[in-house]
Order: C-alpha cells, then sequence, then structure tokens
C-alpha cells in the first residue's frame, strides 16, 4: 500500500469507517516523533511522554471528526499535545505534597534523576537552562529551537501574536545563554 | 595711531623695561592670500548651510500617499528567518548545542505505538457497550452512580429487601427523591455505618447489573432527547412499569 502523506486524504479516509483506522494509523505514524519529542521535552521522562502522547491520541480519535478544516492538522495536534502536557505537568504539581515555585517545577530534578546526566556537560546544563524558564516560555522556546516551528505556525499553536513570540523567543534564548554562562 | 603707538610704547617701558627693548617679530605663518577670498569663502559656506537645512525639511512630492504600499511590498517580499539562521544571531553558542541529544527513548518505542493506542481505542469503545439501546435503564443508573444516588438508592432497597423484578423501577424511583445537591447530602447523611457495611458485604457491586438489565422492560425506555429535553419522560415511563407491576401482582 502507498503511503499517503496528504493531511486532507487522511481527514477524507477518516470518515469513512471502512478506511478510519487505516487513516489514523497513517496520521500516528506521520506525527508520532514530531509529537513525542514536543512532549518529552516538557515532561522530560519517557514513561510521562508515552502516557501524555497516547492521551492525546485518544482525545484526537475522538475530536478528529469534528476538526474543523480551515485550521491545518498539523497546528491542531501541536495544540492538543501542548495542551496535555500543560493538563498533566499541573496535575503532577497539584498532586505533589512538595510546594513547588515556577521554577523549580519538580522538572529539574526528573532531569537530575535521569541516568545519563551530567551537570558538567554542556547540553545538560542546556536542559537545565530551558527547565529554569518560565512554563509558556520554555515552550516557544522548545518549539522555536527544535522543533524550528515558523513563527506564524506557532501563533496558531499557541494562540498568540507572532511579534510576542519573537520578543519571547529571543529573551529565553538570552536567558538560557546567562543560565549557561553562570552555572 | 603713531601717537596711540608711541604711548603704548612708554606705557611698556614704565611696566617692564626689558619687554619694551625686544623687537616685535610675528612668529605665526598664514596661508599665502589667505585673506584675498576669505570674505567669498565665508559667504558661500553660509549659503550652503541655508540650502542645506531647508532641503532637510522637504519631502518628494506623493513620498507619504505610496509610503504604506512600500513599506508592506517589502515586508511581503521579505523571507523570514530561518530557526537556524534566528539562534546563530541571537545566540551561536546555543546553535552550536542544538544537535546534542540528551533523551533516550527505549528500542523500537515508536514501531507499534499506533497498534498500542488503537488497542487503548477499541478497549474504549467494548466499555461503552453497556450503554447500548438493549441495555437503556444503564443510562439512568450511570447518571445515578456519578451523583452519588445510586449508592444510597441501592442501600434502601437493599434494606427493604425489595423482589429483583421491582428492583429497576426502585432504582429509578428512589433516585428521584435526590432532586438537589442538598437532598443528595441529606440522604447520604441518613445512612448509618453499619447500614453502608451491611451492604457491601452482600453485593460487591453497587447495582444488581443481572436484575436491571434482565427484568426491565427497555422498550419503552425513553430517548436520550426526550429525557433531557422533557422533565415528565422519566415520571410516564415510571408511572408505566408502576401500572404493569401493580398488573401482574
Amino acid at each position: 500500500m502507498t503511503q499517503i502523506q496528504n493531511d486532507q486524504e487522511l481527514l477524507e479516509l477518516f470518515k469513512d469507517p471502512s478506511t478510519k483506522e487505516h487513516a489514523f494509523t497513517a496520521i500516528i505514524k506521520k506525527y508520532q516523533e514530531k509529537l513525542y519529542w514536543h512532549i518529552r521535552r516538557m515532561v522530560i521522562n519517557h514513561e510521562d511522554a508515552d502516557d501524555v502522547l497516547q492521551n492525546m491520541f485518544i482525545k484526537v480519535w475522538k475530536g478528529l471528526e469534528n476538526f474543523r478544516e480551515d485550521s491545518q492538522l498539523y497546528t491542531w495536534l501541536y495544540r492538543i499535545a501542548t495542551n496535555e502536557s500543560l493538563t498533566f505537568l499541573a496535575q503532577q504539581k497539584k498532586r505533589s505534597s512538595v510546594s513547588l515555585s515556577d521554577d523549580e517545577n519538580g522538572l529539574t530534578n526528573k532531569l537530575k534523576s535521569d541516568t545519563n546526566f551530567d551537570a558538567n556537560k554542556l547540553e545538560w546544563k542546556l536542559q537545565m537552562g530551558i527547565q529554569s524558564l518560565p512554563e509558556k516560555q520554555r515552550i516557544v522556546f522548545n518549539l522555536r529551537y527544535y522543533d524550528e516551528m515558523p513563527y506564524e505556525e506557532m501563533s496558531k499553536v499557541l494562540e498568540t501574536s507572532e511579534g510576542a513570540l519573537k520578543a519571547s523567543y529571543h529573551h529565553a534564548a538570552k536567558k538560557i545563554e546567562n543560565f549557561i554562562l553562570n552555572n | 595711531m603713531k601717537n596711540n603707538t608711541s604711548d603704548i610704547i612708554n606705557e611698556l617701558k614704565t611696566v617692564s623695561p626689558f619687554l619694551a627693548g625686544i623687537e616685535k617679530v610675528n612668529v605665526f605663518k598664514v596661508p599665502k592670500d589667505y585673506f584675498i577670498d576669505l570674505d567669498t569663502k565665508i559667504l558661500t559656506s553660509v549659503f550652503l548651510q541655508q540650502v542645506e537645512k531647508n532641503e532637510s525639511q522637504q519631502v518628494p512630492t506623493g513620498y507619504f500617499d505610496s509610503l504604506s504600499d512600500r513599506i508592506l511590498s517589502k515586508i511581503k517580499n521579505e523571507t523570514p528567518l530561518t530557526a537556524i539562521d534566528e539562534i546563530k544571531q541571537i545566540s551561536p553558542a546555543l546553535h552550536y548545542l542544538k544537535e546534542e541529544q540528551v533523551f533516550t527513548v527505549p528500542e523500537n518505542y515508536f514501531d507499534n505505538l499506533s497498534d498500542r493506542i488503537l488497542d487503548k481505542i477499541h478497549l474504549k469503545k467494548a466499555k461503552v457497550i453497556s450503554l447500548n439501546p438493549v441495555k437503556k435503564v444503564w443510562k439512568y443508573a450511570a447518571a445515578a452512580v456519578i451523583a452519588g444516588i445510586v449508592t444510597i438508592s441501592s442501600l434502601q432497597i437493599f434494606n427493604q429487601k425489595t423482589g429483583k423484578e421491582k428492583i429497576a423501577a426502585s432504582y429509578i424511583q428512589v433516585a428521584r427523591q435526590y432532586k438537589t445537591p442538598q437532598k443528595l447530602d441529606e440522604g447520604i447523611a441518613s445512612l448509618s455505618a453499619d447500614e453502608i457495611a451491611k451492604y457491601l458485604e452482600k453485593t460487591g457491586t453497587v447495582l444488581d447489573e443481572d436484575a436491571l438489565v434482565k427484568d426491565t422492560d427497555t422498550t419503552n425506555l425513553p430517548s436520550t432527547s426526550d429525557y433531557l429535553t422533557d422533565e415528565n419522560a422519566l415520571d410516564n415511563f415510571l408511572n408505566s412499569i408502576n401500572s404493569k407491576s401493580t398488573n401482574t401482582q
């Protein structure tokens, strides 16, 4: 079977009960890695990322029939992944008996508990720097730095103006740079 | 003039005979013919400054008429900066670090991810089967469970030792008492710990599923929309069950 890449075709196939699962599988396969990494960078550990990713796709299954095709599937999926990750983090924070401040949201500890963690390595300092950012700025930074998402798309995902996103990314990058230099 | 000069010399002689004795010589040199056209130079310079000032305050005709169009076309033609170029500009160090991957993923994690997600979806669907039209009564029972009503209803019915043939109607009828959160709270408060413990010992589940499903005639149940739009729909159904029960006794 030829691999279908076009979102429009996939959405059409999803509407037909006989091809619904095939289309859904193709959508998962097409976007799974991008969305996984987006979620993973937000929740840090693999088990949590796996939970959030699976739950978000279950929501996609339920919501795809009502998906308004005037927006792109790609940005819609990113929006769900972002919201699901934020909801997960909020629930986790609520459950935590320890009071956590914004910059010490438990994610830094998760980073430190990674078996490969090495505080002296620049790449880990970078991750620590990212976790030191406020939540929204962290998302903007990840989407631009790792996913290389154009601001136009990002503004649809985060429902924020392009100008504000550019400024936020610029500040975030500078903060991380300073964090690496001073730690 | 001459008198003045001699007066000044005389004055100097009285002040400092030494200085008055030194010959007056100008040690500074001036370019040749410097003073010949100095006046013209000064006037030209003043004129030029005046012209420059006037010109800088003027705008070409129609400049503002097309300004917005020219800016917009410039913006449209401008290629957005790529993320890579942008981070190179903001922080070359971060650009350098970008390729360093720190997180790992279990091997073959992505290979069967879609199957695992579909399995979960099928599992969820399977659970929903109990709410199919054949067992419509479950809709009411499930709604009641959510509200916490059935727990009280079950306890009350259990303690009354109601017969199975009337159990479905009894659940719904008892549940009707708890229309408001306040009533529900009062209902829960009225139960003793012993009653709850006795009930839980006797039954593993909150509802007697078999009794509900087997002994209830679901053919005339109101549809979901009837139930939501007409508050008498449930009452009418209950009345019909009651009248049937009365007739069979």
